[in-house]
Formats: C-alpha cells, sequence, structure tokens
C-alpha cells in the first residue's frame, strides 16, 4: 500500500464516489420519508395499478408496512445494486487498465514500487471506497429512520442486508478489477468489467420475472441479497458473507497476480 | 552497466526484436539508432521491466530488469518515447507525486530544472504543448539524479534552442559520471553527444560502432549547379563519386578528400552549392543493405 499513489487515486476518482454517494443519499431520504406505518394500504393500492411482473423485477415486492422490510425491499432490490455496481465498473476500469492503455502506468512503475505494491493499492482505494459509500448511507438511513419513525428499523438486520449488499458490490468490483489488471485496453476492460454485471442484472431480473426462469437465479451474484433470508436468519448471513468474501478475494487476488506477470506495452 | 544478453521478444504480429546483444559501459553514452518501428522502444520497454522477454534477458548493474524491476527504479531516470502523464494534475503536483512516490527528499535538482528548462508547472497537463510535456518529461527522469539514463528520443518537440540544452545536459551528466542511453531515429542528435552507437533494423542489432568510426560511414554529398556543362568532366576526373543529375547539374560524394574537392572546385564556375545531408535512411542501405546484413 502506497499512500502517495492511494492520495492521488482519491483526486482522480473522488467525484464520481460523491456523485454515487448523493445518488443513494437522495433515494434513501425519498424511500424513509415516505413510509407511512398508518398507510399501509394505500401502498398497497398503489402496487396494484402496477404490472405485478415489473415489481417482482424491481425488487419491489415486498412493500409492506414494516420498516425494515419495506426499507429492503424498495431499495435493496434495484437502488443500492446498480449505482455502487456502476460506481465499481468504471472505477476499477481506471484503477489499472486505463493507466495501462495510455501509458501512465510506466510513471508508476518508474518509480521504486513493486507491481504488486501499486495494485494492491488500486486495490484497497476500490474497496475502501465502496465501503465508505455504504457507510456514509447507513448512517444517514438510521439517523432518519430513528429521527422519524424512532425504534421501528431492525438495526441489527438493517446492518446484516447492508453488508451482504456491500460484499456483493465487493464481488462485482472484484471481477471488474481482475479484467482491469488483465487487459492492456480499456475497451475490453469495461465490455467485460461492465458486461458480467449487467448479464447478472439480466438474469436477476428474469428469474423473478418469471417462475419458469427461477433456476437462473443461482447463476447470479445479486441473489445473495436475498432479503427474506437476511431478515429471517442470521446463520445465512454469516455463510453467504463467507462464500460472497471468498469469491471477491480470489478475483481481487488473480488479478494482482496477472498484474504482476503479465508484459506490459507502455 | 546495462548488459542485454540474446534479448528477444516476438510479438503477434511476428515483429518483435530477436537476439540482441549489446553491453552499456558504466560513464558511456550510447546512442541507439533505428527508424520508426525497429525495435527501438520494445528494447526499451525490456531494460524498464515493462515486458517479458520471450527469450534472453537485460540487466543493468548485474540485476534483472523484469524480476528486479522496483528496486532498480532508483537508479534509474526514464524518459518514455509517447509521454502519458496523470492529466488530472498540474505540472508542479505531477512532480511533487513523482517526487513522493520515489521518496525523493531534495527538489533542488527539481527545481533548478524547471528554471533551465524554462516551463510553466502551474497549469494542467492536459492543457500542456507537446513541447512542455517534452520537458515535464526530462525534468521528470532527471530530478532525482539518477545513475543511469534510458531516453526514448529524447528532443522531439524540443526548439532547437531546447535541444541545445537539452545536449549540454547530456554531456553535463556524462562528464558526472553517468551512463546514458538515448535512442532517437535523428543521426545528428546522436552524432554529437554519445561514444557509441547501436543500430536496430527490423529488429536486429546491424551494428555497434563507435560513433567515430559512424561518422566515416556517414558521406556527406554536395549538389553542385555548375554555369558550363564542360566543367562536369573536370569533376568526374578525381578520386570523388560524381553522379550526373542534370545537364548542368551533379552530386558529388566526398570520403575525407575536402581538399581536392575545394581545389577542384575552384577551378570550376559553381552557380549554386547544396549540401545533401544523408540520413540514416541513406547509411543503411548503404552499408549494411536491405537486409541488414553488417558490412563486416
Amino acid at each position: 500500500m502506497n499512500k502517495t499513489l492511494f492520495k492521488a487515486t482519491l483526486r482522480a476518482n473522488w467525484l464520481i464516489g460523491l456523485f454515487i454517494t448523493l445518488m443513494l443519499i437522495m433515494y434513501t431520504s425519498i424511500a424513509i420519508t415516505m413510509f407511512d406505518p398508518e398507510s399501509a394500504d394505500m401502498v398497497e393500492g398503489m402496487l396494484k395499478m402496477i404490472p405485478k411482473g415489473m415489481i417482482k423485477a424491481f425488487g419491489f415486492s415486498n412493500l409492506g408496512t414494516e420498516l425494515t422490510g419495506y426499507i429492503s425491499s424498495y431499495l435493496y432490490g434495484f437502488i443500492y445494486i446498480i449505482f455502487p455496481v456502476i460506481y465499481s465498473v468504471i472505477v476499477a476500469n481506471k484503477l489499472i487498465a486505463k493507466h495501462v492503455d495510455s501509458g501512465s502506468m510506466a510513471y508508476l512503475l518508474t518509480t521504486p514500487n513493486s507491481r504488486i505494491k501499486i495494485a494492491i493499492t488500486q486495490a484497497i482505494y476500490l474497496a475502501s471506497s465502496i465501503a465508505i459509500i455504504f457507510i456514509i448511507n447507513i448512517v444517514i438511513g438510521i439517523i432518519l429512520s430513528e429521527s422519524m419513525f424512532s425504534g421501528l428499523l431492525k438495526i441489527d438486520k438493517y446492518l446484516s442486508l447492508n453488508l451482504i449488499t456491500y460484499l456483493v458490490i465487493l464481488a462485482v468490483s472484484s471481477i471488474g478489477f481482475f479484467f482491469s489488471c488483465l487487459f492492456n485496453e480499456t475497451k475490453y476492460s469495461l465490455a467485460f468489467g461492465g458486461g458480467v454485471p449487467l448479464i447478472f442484472l439480466v438474469i436477476k431480473m428474469l428469474s423473478e420475472l418469471n417462475t419458469d426462469l427461477e433456476w437462473m437465479r443461482y447463476m447470479t451474484l445479486y441473489s445473495f441479497i436475498n432479503i427474506d433470508k437476511i431478515l429471517e436468519s442470521s446463520g445465512y448471513v454469516i455463510l453467504s458473507s463467507s462464500i460472497i468474501l471468498v469469491i471477491s478475494l480470489i478475483f481481487y487476488i488473480l488479478g494482482i497476480i496477472i498484474f504482476n506477470r503479465k508484459s506490459l506495452s507502455i | 552497466m546495462i548488459k542485454v544478453e540474446n534479448l528477444t521478444q516476438i510479438y503477434k504480429s511476428g515483429k518483435g526484436i530477436f537476439d540482441l546483444n549489446f553491453t552499456i559501459k558504466e560513464s558511456e553514452v550510447f546512442g541507439y539508432l533505428g527508424p520508426n518501428g525497429s525495435g527501438k522502444t520494445t528494447t526499451i520497454r525490456n531494460l524498464l521491466g515493462f515486458s517479458n522477454a520471450t527469450r534472453g534477458r537485460a540487466t543493468i548493474n548485474g540485476k534483472d530488469c523484469r524480476s528486479e524491476a522496483a528496486s532498480l527504479q532508483n537508479y534509474i531516470g526514464y524518459l518514455p518515447g509517447e509521454i502519458a502523464f496523470f492529466d488530472n494534475m498540474s505540472g508542479m503536483q505531477f512532480l511533487k507525486f513523482m517526487g513522493d512516490m520515489r521518496k525523493t527528499k531534495d527538489n533542488s535538482i527539481r527545481d533548478s530544472l524547471i528554471e533551465r528548462l524554462d516551463l510553466d508547472t502551474e497549469g494542467k497537463i492536459k492543457k500542456m504543448s507537446k513541447g512542455m510535456k517534452q520537458k515535464l518529461g526530462i525534468i521528470t527522469a532527471f530530478m532525482h539524479d539518477p545513475a543511469v539514463y534510458i531516453l526514448d528520443e529524447p528532443t522531439s518537440g524540443l526548439d532547437p534552442f531546447m535541444q541545445n540544452i537539452f545536449i549540454k545536459m547530456i554531456e553535463e551528466e556524462k562528464s558526472r559520471g553517468k551512463t546514458i542511453m538515448m535512442s532517437s531515429h535523428i543521426f545528428e542528435e546522436v552524432q554529437r553527444t554519445c561514444d557509441r552507437a547501436g543500430i536496430i533494423k527490423e529488429g536486429r542489432i546491424v551494428a555497434v560502432e563507435e560513433i567515430k568510426a559512424l561518422n566515416a560511414m556517414k558521406k556527406e554529398s554536395y549538389i553542385i549547379t555548375l554555369k558550363d556543362s564542360k566543367d562536369i568532366s573536370k569533376l568526374s576526373n578525381h578520386s570523388f563519386d560524381v553522379k550526373t543529375l542534370s545537364e548542368n547539374r551533379v552530386e558529388i560524394t566526398i570520403g575525407d578528400s575536402y581538399k581536392e574537392f575545394f581545389q577542384v572546385l575552384s577551378s570550376c564556375s559553381v552557380i549554386n552549392l547544396d549540401v545533401n545531408q544523408q540520413t540514416l535512411e541513406d547509411i543503411f542501405m548503404k552499408y549494411y543493405g536491405k537486409d541488414g546484413i553488417s558490412h563486416e
């Protein structure tokens, strides 16, 4: 880990991080302030007007009267996936592949820092910046819920939900990072690093849309964000967190090894 | 100091570098000459440890350029041929960044170089001209006082005034005992600064020569326009190579027989005399042949 590089990476990437954080804050605030335990009927009435398939595809299936469940299905079925995924894809590509493609990697490597050190620094930046985006939103979510609906939010469940969602995004970022290390050109790094998470999303939506395609949910990382199970069982949280963490580590480490070994045309 | 042994790197296209062998001694200035696409940058990429060689290896100070790249960087000042910086930084931010990455404490060389090359470091790199970027690259390569310089086409983009300053800088570093390798496709640049030159063509070293020897090979020719076409026969009677271009114009190539040349010339009525500089290409064609076979 190199502090100088970390700071330079932050300087080059903070804006998109801020943008994504603000988008999530906006959606979180809207969702929580819109919650009304008294008028659950109204929500249900509204839902009846939208085609059932669409509600399911976007994960809004459980807009119930209970705050934690409401936040989970309103935000963590789609919003908290798509924005952090966009962030991960763009930043992962910028961290390695863009430096190699443009040639600025030459300057990083003509300092007495090994490739491994440089790649680890960039990986830490990606993983920690996503964590910070989540932490900011968790804090805002808790403050808003507590101030408006004191005691209604099950904080432990809310934290579990965020942990799993963060780890799923971490896994997506690890795939993006892996392709960023693998390819010398950003067009390939972006195509694969962005393509795989996009395919995962399409699979998730298809599997929720049609019961015949339910088996497809085993083919996408996003299925780990199984809201019912997360709210129900802490055993599920521990098991699935471990699995996703291992997946993330594998891709991050593979990326770093490949970057260290490969031939660079810079 | 720098040793290249059987270095081979073959790209998918079949191009690359093949079985390169040369050594650069300590405190020597080595020119690396070759036309565009001949493999100069590929060689340099291997010296910096960016590329994986197909075969062979390169070492600096006995350390392997690829596996010990990071520890070698303390001694190396590198100027890329195609420079890409961190565009969002200003010139000064970038220099400070590189200084911090190298943990350089003394900024005096950096600051004196900025002054000497007259570079405005406040502006964003994105907005800089080619020449300004080149200056920034030179400062980055020189500012940590490295023992070995590897410079890929260092004067490209510099105006003649700056080229002279740069050549002076090379001479000073040479007198301080630094080892310098610079690639170029311009013969004059190498001629002015280097002790020896390696010539690469289509990925193979065709010659490694003392600059003095190369100078002897590089014959200048003169295009002479004569008032009277009869004078052509006068010129043809001497030891130099005369090619008739038109009725009253001839191209004369002279080795070192300048005295004879001027004597004959004084007896002719010359209207115009042009120097026809031989390009590196000409030297290749003449002395190494199309296949790049050594003249030895």
